[in-house]
């Protein structure tokens, strides 16, 4: 592990003394920055100076995958790859290139190379679990989902185990996974909404009308606001049918 | 129980003896005479129309006794011609010993077009089924003329426009007057000159459906005199558009009235709610039966609307696309709407992986709990992404106690499945059922379930009539009739019943959607029981 961490130190240093480091520096502020012309522009500027700059290399494969140009992608990262075959993020964008094309078998092949690169990336733990799941593993990326929340229990690995735990109907620790998510981020509208629909499969309406209330209010996640009237409206269904009804329409006003 | 276990496994390994599974089906096309492809005239050009056929029939066309199969078949692109006996429709015989003859030619059932669906009904109450056949750019109607022979009355009957892509249809009784209306889903605007393509020139694929504007479904209301009335309208079916794929008929809440339930491709499915005086209302989203349980919309194929779990209520079962997991709603009742069965029951997890087309809920071992039976295969060009072939082996799915459903494994055989109808077609009182292919032979499985259960059948004069029994131990079982089950297919019209081990029914109630109510009592099983108005 220190030999690796040292590796990691030295590879950056010599990134570092690139020509076309300066260039790719300001590319990525542009990529934050979401000025994606700019950031390109320079990150053409940057591998003309040194084409085998590899956070260049994945920068450009980051901001083509953004743009679902998964075989712009692809290129880059192979030429990243052929540079340093252990280059761990590298490695981890190509996999994750593969799973967000759908091509699953690829995905997994790449993902567990990037797992064997870097064990402590708990991005690569995650995908490939949503690799296993998209292949109908369950019982693996459960084990991944468990691994990558240990490793960092980010919001979205923490959404990712409890989804794969409410369709198993573990429901009490779908539950704790989903609390431990709001914990971590009181502001996620999908861990409020994912805990909203475990009360509603308990048969606990109000508590789902309270969540979903709460996940509807907020902005910061990928549940549409149709999903959530949805679960509302079964909420509310025997209690307040006049708001059942109001959450139907906004759905139907959604879809016009 | 304990020892009983430990015995078993000791004769398991003395004798090498296995116990029979519950349920077990031998696939016997072949041997049976059934042989029959189904082409959809694919040209390498991914036309969408090429993924949606297969609908087959279980009907009894010249009143033998003895269920015979009706197939649906495709034509070439983009004329929409069958321009050979490899793209006719066909009708096939039973002879009553599970022996099949092709009666297409003498029958006149060859058809024209490019066909999709079958529904079969008596829908001029002579005593023989008639078939009406629904395609892409035209429906057909033929009347069973009782002589072996069937006429072209689409014309006259006024059920073959507009000429539009129409996937599935069915018989139902939605004013009660004892005589069988016509539903029409209907898909997308699809015109081979002018539809998109998807993909690129190296690698194109089948468009996704949001490509495509949806169609509103049609309802005809039948005269009495051969002809029918378009009242897609006046109902207030054609004012929701949709992209409908499968269609099935229940009375949800019990109000005797037929309500009606379409599923959506990639958009939210419709329930149209039977308000007794010639409209419906589509209540789909108010109900809790338009959507998966996330609120996400499925790619609804085929449903199923039954009593699952024996509560006296017909649930709803919609088969879907890999990782959607297939739909099992239970029906609360009344106001209470529909709840998602398929997390505590294990069908959602169990179906994830698959893609569903034709199914039915049935109960293949006759134990008194139906079962799910259905026809699968993924969209072909799914194979590259999933590193396996799109074929997929049929599933059947037993149903422990209404509390889990129970994949048994039940098939091998890998095939581009779609639709699916069931009947006895061997009269041994378990159901069979014919499942079509795409470029494939058909597939026939006979149930050959050995466990010594026991079984009714009621043959009612009564679309969407209602049957309840109650057994010796206390036990109702309930279910309806209605030959329009799964994917653009059409089953036999009998209610079926597994009794276990009962071989009497205490009452046999029967509910008519007028309202009259027929009760026999002591009703004898092993037999199929014809109930006369």
């Amino acid at each position: 592990m220190r030999l690796a961490l040292f590796l990691v130190a030295l590879l950056a240093a010599q990134d570092q003394r690139s020509p076309g480091y300066a260039a790719y520096k300001k590319a990525n502020e542009l990529f934050v920055a979401k000025r994606i012309p700019e950031a390109i522009q320079s990150l053409q500027q940057s591998l003309k100076q040194d084409e085998k700059l590899i956070p260049a290399l994945t920068l450009y494969a980051k901001i083509a995958m953004t743009m679902n140009r998964f075989e712009l992608a692809k290129d880059s990262l192979e030429r990243a790859l052929e540079v340093d075959a252990n280059a761990a993020y590298a490695r981890f964008l190509y996999g994750l290139n593969f799973y967000l094309a759908n091509d699953l078998p690829h995905a997994q092949q790449q993902l567990e190379l990037a797992r064997r690169v870097n064990p402590i990336d708990a991005r690569a733990a995650l995908y490939l679990g949503l690799t296993h799941e998209s292949l109908g593993h369950t019982d693996q990326a459960m084990e991944l989902y468990r691994e990558s929340a240990r490793l960092d229990a980010q919001v979205e690995t923490l959404l990712a185990g409890a989804r794969l735990l409410y369709l198993q109907n573990r429901l009490d620790e779908c539950a704790q996974w989903l609390r431990k998510a709001v914990q971590r981020e009181p502001n996620s509208r999908d861990a409020h909404f994912e805990l909203a629909r475990v009360y509603l499969l308990q048969d606990n309406p109000a508590a789902a009308a309270k969540e979903g209330e709460q996940a509807l209010a907020l902005k910061d996640g990928t549940a549409k606001d149709a999903q959530i009237h949805y679960l509302l409206i079964r909420a509310y269904r025997l209690t307040n049918p006049v708001k059942a009804a109001q959450h139907a329409e906004l759905i139907k006003g959604l879809e016009q | 129980m304990v020892l009983s276990r430990v015995l078993a496994a000791f004769a398991s390994i003395a004798y090498g003896y296995e116990p029979a599974p519950a349920i077990q089906f031998e696939e016997i096309a072949k041997r049976a005479g059934l042989r029959f492809e189904l082409r959809n005239g694919e040209t390498g050009k991914f036309h969408q129309i090429e993924l949606m056929g297969g609908g087959v029939a279980a009907l009894d066309y010249n009143n033998d006794g003895c269920m015979d199969i009706f197939f649906t078949n495709g034509a070439t692109i983009p004329d929409l011609k069958k321009s050979g006996p490899q793209y006719y429709n066909r009708l096939f015989r039973n002879n009553c010993d599970m022996t099949f003859t092709d009666v297409t030619a003498e029958a006149g059932l060859a058809g024209a077009g490019y066909s999709m669906a079958v529904a079969v009904a008596d829908f001029d109450r002579d005593g023989f089924p008639d078939i009406f056949v629904a395609g892409v750019r035209g429906n057909t109607l033929y009347r069973n003329l009782g002589n072996g022979r069937f006429a072209d009355v689409t014309a006259k009957a006024g059920v073959g426009g507009p000429k539009q892509w129409s996937v599935s249809s069915g018989w139902l009784d939605y004013d009660n007057d004892g005589w069988p209306d016509l539903f029409v889903t209907n898909y997308v605007a699809w015109d081979p000159a002018t539809a998109p393509r998807c993909g690129n020139p190296e690698r194109q694929f089948y468009c996704h459906p949001s490509q495509f504007r949806g169609l509103p479904n049609q309802l005809f209301h039948n005269n009495h005199d051969g002809t029918f009335t378009d009242v897609s309208v006046k109902s207030g079916i054609a004012a929701h558009a949709g992209k409908g794929m499968g269609v099935a008929f229940a009375d949800m809440d019990g109000d005797g009235f037929t309500d009606i339930y379409v599923t959506n491709d990639s958009i939210r499915a419709f329930l149209f709610h039977n308000q007794g005086n010639g409209t419906f209302r589509e209540i789909g989203l108010e109900a809790g039966a338009a959507l998966r349980d996330d609120g996400a919309a499925v790619a609804g194929m085929g449903a199923d609307w039954r009593d699952f779990n024996n509560a006296g209520r017909p649930g709803l079962v919609v088969t879907d696309m890999i990782n959607d997991g297939f739909l099992l709603l239970e029906n609360l009742g009344g106001r209470r709407g529909f709840k998602d069965a398929g997390i505590a029951t294990g069908l959602t997890m169990a179906t994830r992986p698959y893609t569903g087309w034709g199914l039915g809920v049935f109960d293949f071992d006759n134990d008194g709990w139906k079962d799910l039976f259905f026809a699968m295969a993924h969209f072909t060009q799914l194979g590259h992404y999933l590193g396996r072939d799109a074929a997929l082996p049929n599933r059947v799915f037993r149903n422990e106690a209404g509390k889990r459903f129970v994949d048994i494994a039940a098939f091998q055989d890998a095939a581009l499945h779609r639709g699916v109808a069931f009947a006895d077609f061997d009269g041994d009182g378990r159901v069979d059922a014919v499942v079509t292919c795409l470029n494939a032979p058909a597939k026939l499985y006979r149930n050959i379930s050995k466990n010594g259960n026991h079984w009714l059948a009621v043959s009612v004069d009564g679309l969407g009539a209602r049957v309840r029994v109650e057994l010796p131990d206390g036990r109702m079982l309930s279910n309806h009739v209605t030959t329009a089950v799964g994917y653009n297919s059409s089953s036999e019209p009998l209610v079926r019943f597994g009794l276990g081990s009962q071989a009497v029914v205490k009452t046999l109630e029967i509910r008519y959607p007028d309202g009259k109510k027929q009760v026999l009592a002591n009703v004898q099983a092993d037999r199929i029981v014809k109930v006369a108005r």
